[in-house]
């Protein structure tokens, strides 16, 4: 007999948590960090060191007025160069676009244009006090299902990990 | 996901460990109120973060919570007699104080002084609200009590519920921040529940499935923005505060009561969660009472006479598939916080985060765990005061707003998210 009173006490216990299916989790998120200024492509290359299976990290080359976003420049950190259109059809399936000012603003909207027609995640981290990237906030937010506004860099670090990047 | 070291750092609050140095840094709930209801009334079991402890009231209405055991021969106290000021263990009769202080040793002469060099464990528990919270840390940093809104208002303004969860404190917490499974966990609720239905936000909620999120760091924790879309040109936006380590509020619904959560760990796979509701500038009425006491909104009905839910893991959770399939819950269990509790609990005493996938929608949950962690390092290695000890942090309010697309909803919403005594909550 059961020392369980029902099937749900039974399959929530510690010892059935052994018996869990174990398969290996192969498919990462296909991730593209893209840098929007100085600063956000700083903390791109600090970033970049981790342990991360497909990701491309890009800072963003435009200051000026980014059109329909395809051809916005950008580089790899590698100093590739490329373009919105061309990092888009490498198939990523989340795109998140770093900011500490408003000097990308233009781009963010661009971007996240881009990617919404797409279909492509994005997501916005926005490093500062809040203030500093209140257009590129107001630019991305029609776009990034996340906004996550943080004075704390290692929040890229634990986002790209926690999504496994 | 999160590596498997990290998960047990975030999950495990027993004594000497970092995740419960950091809860013992906070006010934490002990009791409801209820449950020592008058002087010299029968002790009550205790066990927070893994320790076991008595409760009891004295002949002179004081509280105590000391350590479960007589330091004679670790007899439980639960059998002792709350007489005369004390509690006498019904072994041998030594007696102790709310402090833990050894009063008697009846074997010894007289005018030993044996029983002064005897002192339980003992921690302050105090009544605030319908509550008695306990402080179990350094007695040098022991913080102003708390003031969290839901205490602060008069008594016919606020109800509290409390309930046993079979599960760690930290995925039934997660569900707190987690505003996306709102729309299909809770669907039948906002149509049925009356301390939900009704509002005109609800509609929002129920035509947009997909929020977007925007997640932003507070003075005690977070801001967790789930926004939807509104009329042309504008968002629904609801606010959730995060006060750490374990303090929610849900956004509220029309003129509905405002309620939220505390969660406290018992030990690593279980923990107590306290769900209050509270009106800010109006008694409750008798209907809204009652149907808290029936177990709807975020409270639970259990089995007479104890915590634990009438519906739960034992019975099914009640399982109804025929109200599954007619729409009336999403997922055949009755009631919100039996809802939650039921899914929270079938993840397994602690869940192994190790194998999650989880989306840019988790953004709350994924910065919840590293606040928590940071903080709990920065407590070990530095003595770092963690965020939402001092009780300034605790006069946030959660908000349900609709605001012009272009704004930002922390920015333009700062009142709303900030206690005003005797001012209503920002609500749709």
């Amino acid at each position: 007999m059961s020392p369980f009173p029902s099937e749900s006490a039974w399959a929530a216990s510690a010892g059935e948590a052994r018996y869990r299916i174990d398969g290996t989790i192969v498919s990462a998120r296909n991730a593209r960090v893209i840098a929007l200024d100085e600063r956000a492509a700083s903390v791109a290359r600090r970033v970049a060191d981790g342990p991360w299976a497909q990701a491309g990290f890009f800072t963003c080359e435009n200051s000026g007025p980014a059109g329909d976003g395809d051809e916005i420049a950008l580089r790899g950190l590698d100093g590739v160069p490329s373009t919105l259109a061309g990092l888009l059809a490498t198939d990523p399936d989340v795109v998140v676009v770093l900011a500490t000012d408003d000097t990308g603003r233009a781009q963010a909207a661009a971007i996240g244009r881009a990617c919404g027609a797409r279909a492509i995640m994005t997501a916005g981290v926005v490093l500062g006090d809040g203030f500093e990237a209140d257009d590129a906030v107001a630019a991305l937010r029609p776009y990034a299902r996340v906004l996550l506004l943080s004075a704390d860099e290692s929040d890229v670090f634990e986002l790209l990990t926690a999504l496994r990047v | 996901m999160l590596r498997r070291d990290i998960n047990e750092f975030l999950t495990q609050t027993g004594p000497g460990t970092p995740m419960g140095e950091l809860f013992r840094q906070y006010w934490l709930p002990a009791l409801h109120v209820e449950e020592l209801p008058e002087n010299d009334c029968p002790p009550v079991r205790v066990k927070l973060l893994s320790e076991r402890m008595i409760a009891f009231r004295d002949s002179q209405g004081r509280y105590g919570l000391i350590d479960e055991f007589c330091a004679h021969r670790g007899a439980s106290l639960w059998f002792g007699r709350n007489e005369e000021s004390g509690l006498r263990c019904s072994y041998h009769g030594w007696k102790y104080d709310v402090t833990g202080q050894c009063l008697e040793v009846p074997s010894e002469e007289g005018n030993s002084n044996f029983c002064e060099n005897v002192k339980l464990t003992s921690y302050p528990l105090v009544k605030v609200g319908d509550l008695l919270w306990t402080y179990m840390g350094d007695p040098a940093r022991r913080p102003g009590l708390p003031e969290f809104e839901f205490l602060q208002v008069p008594p016919e303004q606020t109800y509290t519920s409390k309930r046993w969860q079979q599960c760690n404190w930290l995925q039934a917490f997660e569900g707190g921040i987690d505003s996306s499974h709102v729309t299909f966990l809770h669907s039948g609720g906002l149509k049925n529940d009356p301390l939900f239905k009704g509002a005109k936000g609800n509609e929002y909620n129920l035509n947009d499935t997909k929020p977007f999120f925007e997640v932003a760091d507070s003075e005690g924790g977070l801001f967790v923005g789930a926004r939807r879309n509104a009329e042309e040109g504008k968002y629904y936006w609801r606010i959730t505060p995060w006060v750490m380590p374990a303090f929610t509020m849900v956004p509220p619904r029309g003129d509905h009561p405002v309620h939220g959560h505390f969660w406290v760990p018992i030990d690593d796979e279980n923990c107590w969660t306290y769900s209050f509701d509270y009106h800010p500038v109006r008694a409750l009425t008798e209907t809204e009472r009652q149907a808290m006491l029936d177990g709807h909104g975020v409270h639970s009905k259990n089995i007479p006479g104890t915590y634990r839910p009438a519906a739960n893991m034992d019975n099914d959770y009640l399982m109804d598939r025929g109200a599954q399939r007619r729409g009336e819950t999403y997922s055949g269990i009755a009631g919100i916080a039996m809802q939650d509790a039921s899914l929270q609990e079938s993840m397994g005493p602690i869940v192994d985060r190790s194998k999650e996938r989880l989306v840019p929608a988790d953004s709350g949950i994924i910065k919840a765990r590293q606040k928590l962690r940071k903080a709990a390092v920065a407590l070990r290695d530095e003595g770092v005061t963690p965020p939402g000890v001092d009780p300034e942090h605790h006069k946030v309010r959660s908000a349900a707003v609709v605001l012009p697309q272009a704004e930002s909803f922390l920015a333009s919403s700062r009142d709303a998210v900030t206690v005003t005594p005797g001012t209503p909550q920002a609500s749709i």
